[in-house]
């Protein structure tokens, strides 16, 4: 059987040569098609009878051989969709490797975001760390203070759930008014993989958490040492220490080998490269809960350990990235997701918030993690002014900004869930705007 | 009840193991045979005391625990395993290196004939590799089973004492070496002491670069001085002075991450004549004040009592309007007018 496959191989192989060396002289089928708009041709070339629409022919990708296998052995993008990569803003930030980059969700569909395009956040850029030496140490106010290799961790028994995690600062340029012009980059400080992990709670067992243990500080081993405070009954809930994502060991600014997973809480408590966990009884007020992820309030006091991602939800498609490019039937696209749970409901508006629909939303809907929603429309090329409002099982509506505004201020800098507006042009184009 | 039993057979494994007694194939051997085996080992293992190769010296080796011949880097698999080399350990472990302790880096692929195995251990045994003291009667060694050195790990090894029984015990100078977060009740604040005339030079040496003379910044680097009084301001600045609440941040953050690129280079009392550098730049101290573990705990700071919970949501549950919700829309802002956005090949190159 697999000689016979073998044979053919060669046959079809060989067929494909002989047609070759039959092409006519001046330029090649090959780069005829390859040259584009020359289909026609093609066409005639081949001696078709009726005239066919011009982008149908044979091209030379149905005729010749492809890449072999083992060509990539680590698989990569098709080359048409170069552009789908990860953005930053240079002037945010004032160092390269203190900085962040933004996923290009526009690009995207369904839950699961692709490794090579999660966002990128780093205090002190990302280590390369070797899982043979990396140690996780767990300590203070336990029974059994413990070092354990990636291996041992392994031997846990393991789960494998999916989550988002957000930035707490994602939006966070749009505070003040409609700032950037893309959803990667008003938005884009998100991402949704699978993780394999074990649960936090199983190593605190482990460990024997003492009674006065209320607290537990997590500490990354990059150069920023990266530290969080967490209460101890979130670490005993639903968090992960992770060392997978998307089927693959996390990658390296992602937290390999080894990373927190805090499901529906801001992205900055997620530690990087994680090394330590200590308990205690009261929180340790490090620099990223004191100086920066609180809340500055109108009145010139901070809200602080404001930890859940509030009920966000936004189009990417159509956007400024994206634009619409015919009339007729489209499909409109967007993300919603909430730290509370379950997304229950998304609305879309084509008028501004005037008036609203249900959106249709598209499995799996799983708890802290992105929902993909639809909705088809006709657009008869008017202006449209696009927005989305999610609501959770908590009942929770996403605010508009001038609610969120009202309470909030705009100094707040994280924790901006407002409803995003897109104005369409008679285009198709899409721009950032701020609505009344 | 699985963490038990696994624990249980790890341990009796490890244990039986330990106690060589003779009367195996080990105890056997042919030395003279022996010694063409281990022409094989001797590419890397030198039978003298103290002389490494690619492997770690023979001598003595027959009763020593794992991975501490003295001055040979090993792996972290070899260092851990928990093993005594005992003749029974030997010859399993020679049967097939990399099976018997995962992760240990020795080449060798293991011998396949028992009676090589048994002669090679006769060799060793007979030419300075056995146990290090002397027998002290004539007749069989006893060979001790646990390495002192090794007895704790060995007698729960490796088991951290859990239900899982995985992972070791952290020991106290290991934590030490990690534990370098400092709270507000000075809880981790090291020895020693600084002000912030000692501080100055160090920060123009150090610091400055980024965080200006003062502490006011260049370009994007936080500013780390003034904006006293700013916080409920249309552009509140957010200083150590003016947003802080605590100085045990200010010393756990400038030890753990600074100076960028270079962190946890800065003895404990450089650490703490920066942090006095800084107070006094925000006029919180003056510049001959001694901070100390004693002294830092004790100030407050303007802006501590600037914080709060707040883990209510800000809106509760409604069921929102979806026809005719509003008369009409007004754009108020457009992101194109202000045009801050990466574009072109900007964004192309932007990650490389």
């Amino acid at each position: 059987m697999a000689k016979g496959l073998g044979a053919s191989d060669q046959m079809l192989g060989r067929v494909v040569r002989v047609t070759d060396a039959a092409a006519p002289a001046g330029p090649s089928r090959r780069q005829l098609i390859a040259g584009g708009g020359v289909l026609a041709a093609a066409a005639v070339a081949l001696g078709a009878g009726p005239a066919r629409p011009q982008d149908i022919g044979i091209a030379d990708h149905t005729r010749h051989l492809g890449t072999s296998v083992d060509e990539y052995p680590y698989g990569v993008p098709s080359p048409h969709e170069a552009q789908v990569i990860r953005r930053s803003v240079p002037w945010l930030t004032a160092t390269r490797e203190s900085s962040i980059n933004f996923t290009p969700l526009h690009e995207l569909e369904g839950i699961v975001t692709p490794s090579g395009v999660c966002f990128e956040r780093h205090h002190a850029g990302a280590p390369d760390i070797g899982p043979a030496e990396h140690r996780l140490m767990i300590h203070g106010l336990v029974e059994r203070p413990l070092v354990l290799t990636m291996a041992e961790l392994r031997r846990f028994p393991p789960v494998t759930r999916f989550y988002f995690l957000e930035c707490a600062a994602n939006s966070g340029m749009e505070w003040r008014g409609a700032q950037l012009n893309g959803v990667q980059f008003t938005h884009g400080m998100i991402h949704c993989v699978q993780y394999a992990g074990v649960p936090l709670r199983t190593l605190l067992e482990e460990c024997g958490v003492k009674p006065a243990g209320k607290w537990l500080l997590a500490e990354g081993a990059d150069a920023a040492a990266m530290t969080r405070s967490l209460p101890i009954e979130k670490a005993l809930d639903d968090c992960l220490v992770a060392y997978t994502m998307n089927g693959e060991r996390l990658r390296r600014e992602q937290g390999y080998p080894l990373r927190l997973v805090v499901p529906g809480w801001e992205g900055n408590v997620w530690v990087k490269w994680l090394r330590r966990l200590e308990i205690g009884d009261q929180p340790w007020y490090q620099r990223e809960e004191t100086s920066k992820y609180t809340d500055l309030m109108p009145d010139g006091r901070a809200r602080q350990f404001s930890w859940l991602m509030e009920p966000k939800s936004v189009i990417v498609n159509p956007s400024p990235q994206a634009p619409l490019t015919a009339r007729g039937a489209n499909v409109l696209r967007g993300f919603a997701w909430t730290g509370n749970g379950l997304v229950k409901r998304v609305d879309v508006s084509l008028d501004g918030g005037i008036n609203w629909t249900p959106a249709r939303l598209e499995g799996p809907l799983l708890p802290k993690c992105l929902t993909q929603f639809y909705h088809d429309f006709v657009w008869n090329g008017e202006p449209m002014l696009l927005q989305s409002r999610v609501i959770d099982e908590t009942g929770y509506v996403q605010p508009t900004y001038q609610q969120l505004i009202d309470i909030r201020g705009v100094n707040s800098v994280y924790h901006n869930h407002a409803i995003q507006t897109w104005l369409v042009n008679e285009a198709g184009g899409a721009e950032n705007v701020r609505v009344s | 009840m699985f963490g038990f039993l696994d624990r249980s057979l790890r341990f009796a494994a490890v244990a039986a193991l330990s106690l060589g007694t003779g009367g195996t194939a080990a105890a056997a051997g042919d030395v003279e045979a022996g010694g063409k085996v281990f022409r094989a080992c001797a590419a890397c293992h030198a039978m003298e005391p103290g002389k490494h190769r690619l492997g770690p010296s023979l001598a003595g080796v027959i009763g020593r625990a794992a991975g501490t011949a003295e001055a040979f880097r090993y792996s972290k698999a070899m260092e851990e395993s928990g093993v005594v080399w005992t003749e029974d350990a030997l010859a399993l472990y020679l049967t097939k290196p990399s099976a018997f302790i995962k992760g240990n880096r020795m080449a060798f692929p293991g011998l396949r004939k028992p009676d090589d195995i048994a002669d090679v251990i006769a060799w060793i045994k007979a030419n300075g590799g056995g146990a290090a003291a002397p027998p002290a009667a004539a007749g069989a060694a006893p060979v001790p089973t646990v390495a002192p050195a090794r007895a704790a790990v060995a007698a729960s090894a490796p088991a951290g004492g859990g239900r899982y029984g995985l992972g070791r015990p952290a020991k106290p100078e290991e934590i030490a070496l990690w534990d370098i977060d400092v709270r507000p009740d000075g809880l981790g604040l090291p020895p020693g002491h600084g002000t912030a005339t000692e501080g100055e030079a160090l920060w123009g040496e150090r610091c400055a670069a980024c965080h200006g003379d003062f502490g006011e910044a260049f370009g994007r680097y936080p500013a780390l001085i003034g904006g006293e009084g700013t916080l409920a301001r249309e552009f509140p600045e957010k200083t150590i002075g003016s947003y802080w609440p605590y100085a045990s941040t200010v010393f756990d953050y400038v030890h753990r991450a600074m100076p960028y690129g270079d962190a946890q280079s800065l003895t404990a009392d450089e650490t703490y004549a920066l942090t006095a550098f800084l107070l006094a730049s925000n006029n919180l101290i003056d510049q001959d004040f001694v901070l100390d573990a004693k002294s830092l705990p004790q100030l407050k700071m303007p802006n501590a009592d600037g914080f709060y919970i707040h883990d209510t949501p800000d809106f509760p549950p409604y069921e929102p309007c979806m026809k005719d919700c509003k008369k009409s829309v007004e754009i108020t802002g457009r992101a194109r007018i202000i045009d801050v956005t990466p574009e072109g090949e900007d964004n192309a190159v932007s990650v490389e």
